[in-house]
């Protein structure tokens, strides 16, 4: 029959350790090298070892939430309600830490409760209702919108991040190492165990891939449809949390700036955008990658307008590349 | 061979058509003669080659060899389009109209008339009206939409689309299957029409009663090959089964041990209806026993399997286990441990396997609770238990961790039997396991399907294929349009008994004539 799908040939001639790495990840890898060194010509600070741990830590709040976003992405589904579940995650936990000692003890654990609400909405949505996900999740974003609107009358808030959130953003626990990179590193320990050795992440996949044969495998696939999308909400929120820490208080929009990166960062780490396929060593390496441009762009003084097409034109270049390469996972 | 109609010169002439699809032969050296003014009926079983010839006719697939002459010339289509060109054109089983369209755009929807590079609705419009009014069908509004019109007309304007591209050979493929008795006999006045304005039309249909009314000539296929070409009328209902049936089949299939009246029944099916496509269906099965779903395709077979499943919403009726009456919503409560049921689906590509995923992640997919403690996954044990069904079901892998759309497809088709082995059902549903695979996978599955009755699980068992029925069976449920219509017992199940009733005739006289034979 002809029904093979991978390229099995040219795979099994390549030695072990990179027939190992899927090819979008290396290609995610090479990239950042390629920006290191172009920016390196462009400033010899750039390889230095204070200058890397700063973009370390930046991208780890972008990691976060992309984390959560390739977790609805492997789905082969989308959440569009980053930026408000974001805001609505920084809001709400700055606004719990101003109401006495118990509040600011609450205020990380509750901040991540309102995304992970914001999230089961979207999951019951998508999963149970069979909205599809570019709907339901733009609709619960403009919902949540519009609750902090109402919540601030508007303007910025005046509650600021609690000890707690500051010291998760800012701190550093081990000398030299920011506490974000910590809990990113956490974060993904985490996710990796859940995608590679359990049950629910091997569901994942496979209704990424399949969702008919994963529900006639007699998996409760819209369960973990709505679980996938609720943690999806709970680490958006928990990576406003952490921006709220880090700017020491919560701001309207904050969030914005980070759904399409999200997104570039989870597919240019070779995650397949219809779903099934990827691993998170990808999204970390298109975490970073987003990063460095981001930051070599600002650095090049190149002003916005220019930053916003060359941030654009390169994700649909390696876009266009990935999707040349054949399939493999 | 029988004669051929021999007082025109042919219209189209198909010689030594030739088309395999990978393994599979479709077509060996096929042939067909069609005339000007007749209407040719096109007979055999499930996979005889006769959709695939169509297709050749129509330009959907091209031929590996032979020769396409029409009215003298030789042709060859590369594309629908150019068949349609040259006035071959198809009606195919499944509707092609766009229901938010308007009849009329629909029935220009390939060509239609433009002025200034516009479409020139007013010309559109005449043309429809022409081709309603030729198909029989004045009443539809050329402007209405196709989906506020009830099914029967919209298969008139399937007809006035095709008329519309001026054909000179017709050929229908199914085209009354969805069409009541009453809308039949109105299809049959516009293609005895048809056929007096000189229009040659080919007749593709399993309901030998309307073949015999409209035909007047007749091939039979088998096997991808021309049996004989004969005179409608000349031949009875017996005599074309016996030509459809053909080739004796060998001794493949495991023998079957004495049935045990005494079991209590494990599965019980009570009056279960869905939708028009179920209706009232009944039956029992015992452990041990292997229970054939029988029929021509499509006559509700499928949905049985998959309402059983709890795929089904809303069916009726009930469902009873061990005598106690069970509500399955959904495949996980179907194979929960209680009910133990199992489910190989129809399509392994879409239904059974993640192709991209590894085999390991195929087989343990459905047995994950089992190889897992807390939802974390015990790579040894799930280990042991894989190979194990490696070696049990003999799977010819390079590994566990290769994708499994990687290998071939019988033991694609064993991995999803073994995923499912892995969980020890005692209710096993298979949805024609045995297409598209080759013939030693499907004796082992055979052997297999034997064993597991014979450890004491009940198999429903559905099939395209009649020799896999006659050979694997303890008892076959025919389908007819939605509710069983005869059960075949042990020396019962033959193919002139499975295949009269599959098409509803006169079953006494096909048994009596299998006694003859016998």
């Amino acid at each position: 029959m002809s029904d093979t799908v991978t390229g099995g040939d040219t795979v099994s001639r390549m030695p072990k350790f990179l027939r190992r790495a899927d090819p979008a990840v290396a290609t995610a890898f090479a990239c950042i090298i390629a920006l290191l060194i172009f920016g390196s010509l462009y400033s010899s600070s750039f390889l230095s070892p204070e200058y890397l741990l700063q973009q370390l830590k930046v991208a780890s709040f972008l990691g976060v939430i992309a984390t959560g976003m390739m977790l609805v992405i492997l789905l082969g589904q989308i959440d569009l309600s980053v930026p408000w579940t974001v805001a609505t995650g920084a809001m709400m936990a700055s606004a719990a830490a101003a109401f006495g000692p118990m509040g600011v003890a609450l205020a990380i654990p509750f901040g991540i409760f309102c995304g992970m609400m914001i999230g089961l909405v979207n999951g019951i949505g998508v999963a149970y209702l069979r909205i599809p996900s570019m709907i339901i999740t733009l609709a619960t974003n403009a919902v949540a919108q519009g609750l902090m609107v109402v919540y601030t009358g508007g303007f910025s808030p005046q509650d600021s991040a609690s000890e707690a959130m500051r010291y998760l953003a800012t701190g550093s626990l081990v000398p030299g190492v920011p506490n974000a990179v910590i809990v990113w590193a956490l974060i993904g320990a985490g996710t990796v165990f859940l995608l590679t050795r359990t049950t629910f992440g091997r569901s994942i996949y496979a209704i990424g891939n399949r969702e008919r044969a994963a529900y006639l495998s007699g998996v409760d696939t819209r369960r973990i449809v709505m679980i996938t999308f609720a943690i999806a909400g709970g680490l958006s929120a928990f990576g406003g949390v952490l921006l709220a820490g880090y700017a020491s208080k919560a701001a309207q929009s904050m969030g914005d700036a980070y759904l399409l990166p999200a997104i570039a960062a989870v597919v240019l780490g070779g995650t397949s955008i219809l779903g099934g396929r990827g691993s998170y060593l990808g999204t970390v390496a298109g975490v970073i990658l987003i990063t460095l441009l981001q930051s070599i762009l600002s650095v090049m003084q190149m002003p916005e307008a220019g930053r916003q097409i060359i941030y654009g034109v390169v994700i649909v270049v390696m876009l266009l590349l990935y999707g040349r390469a054949p399939a493999s996972r | 061979m029988d004669t051929a109609p021999e007082e025109t010169r042919p219209l189209l002439h198909m010689q030594g058509i030739s088309k395999r699809y990978g393994g599979v032969r479709a077509l060996e050296d096929a042939e067909l003669v069609v005339h000007a003014g007749r209407i040719h009926a096109i007979l055999g079983e499930n996979g005889a080659g006769k959709s695939t010839l169509i297709k050749v006719m129509s330009g959907v697939v091209a031929p590996d060899q032979g020769r396409i002459v029409l009215d003298g010339a030789e042709v060859t289509f590369d594309s629908p389009a150019a068949a349609n060109k040259a006035g071959v054109v198809c009606i195919f089983q499944e509707l092609s109209l766009i229901p938010e369209l308007s009849v009329a755009d629909n029935i220009m929807i390939s060509d239609p008339p433009t002025r200034f590079g516009m479409i020139d609705r007013r010309a559109q419009r005449r043309i429809a009206v022409e081709a309603l009014a030729r198909a029989g069908a004045s009443d539809i509004h050329p402007s209405a939409l196709v989906k506020d019109l009830p099914l029967s007309r919209r298969q008139m304007v399937e007809i006035a689309k095709a008329l519309a591209r001026k054909p000179r050979i017709l050929i229908l493929d199914e085209a009354t299957s969805a069409l009541t008795a009453a809308d039949v006999s109105k299809v049959f006045d516009v293609l005895k029409r048809l056929r007096s304005e000189g229009l040659a039309l080919l007749y593709i249909s399993h309901r030998m009663h309307e073949i015999a009314e409209l035909a007047d000539d007749c091939t039979v296929f088998r096997n991808g090959q021309k049996i004989a070409t004969y005179k409608a009328g000349t031949k009875s209902d017996n005599e074309v089964i016996e030509l459809m049936i053909g080739r004796e089949y060998q001794n493949v299939f495991p023998p079957k041990p004495a049935p045990n009246a005494a079991a209590k029944p494990i599965l019980e099916c009570r009056g279960l209806t869905w939708t028009d496509r179920l209706t009232d269906i009944n039956f029992t099965v015992r452990p041990g026993e292997v229970v054939g779903l029988g029929g021509l395709d499509g006559q509700g077979q499928r949905e049985l399997l998959l309402a059983l499943f709890g795929v089904l919403r809303g069916c009726t009726g009930q469902i009873v286990i061990d005598g106690e009456p069970v509500r399955l919503a959904s495949p996980a409560q179907a194979s929960s441990g209680k009910v133990g049921m199992a489910l190989i689906p129809e399509d392994r590509k879409t239904e059974g396997l993640m192709l991209p995923m590894t085999v390991r992640e195929n087989l343990a997919f459905a047995a994950m609770d089992k190889v897992s403690k807390h939802g974390i996954i015990d790579r040894q044990a799930e280990d042991r238990l894989l190979d194990e069904m490696v070696k049990l079901l003999a799977i010819k892998t390079a590994g566990l961790e290769i994708p499994v759309g990687a290998l071939s497809g019988g033991n694609q088709q064993k991995v999803v039997i073994a995923k499912w082995l892995m969980r020890h059902p005692r209710i096993i549903l298979l949805n024609d396991p045995t297409r598209g695979i080759d013939v030693g996978t499907k004796q082992e599955i055979y052997q297999l399907l034997r064993r597991l009755a014979d450890q004491g699980a009940a198999i429903v068992f559905y099939s395209t294929d009649y020799d896999e029925l006659i050979g694997c069976c303890d008892r076959v449920l025919v389908l007819y349009d939605g509710a069983i219509k005869r059960e075949l017992v042990g020396d019962e199940i033959t193919e002139h008994a499975l295949i009269a009733s599959a098409l509803n005739i006169d079953v006494a006289e096909a048994a009596k004539m299998a006694r003859a034979n016998a």
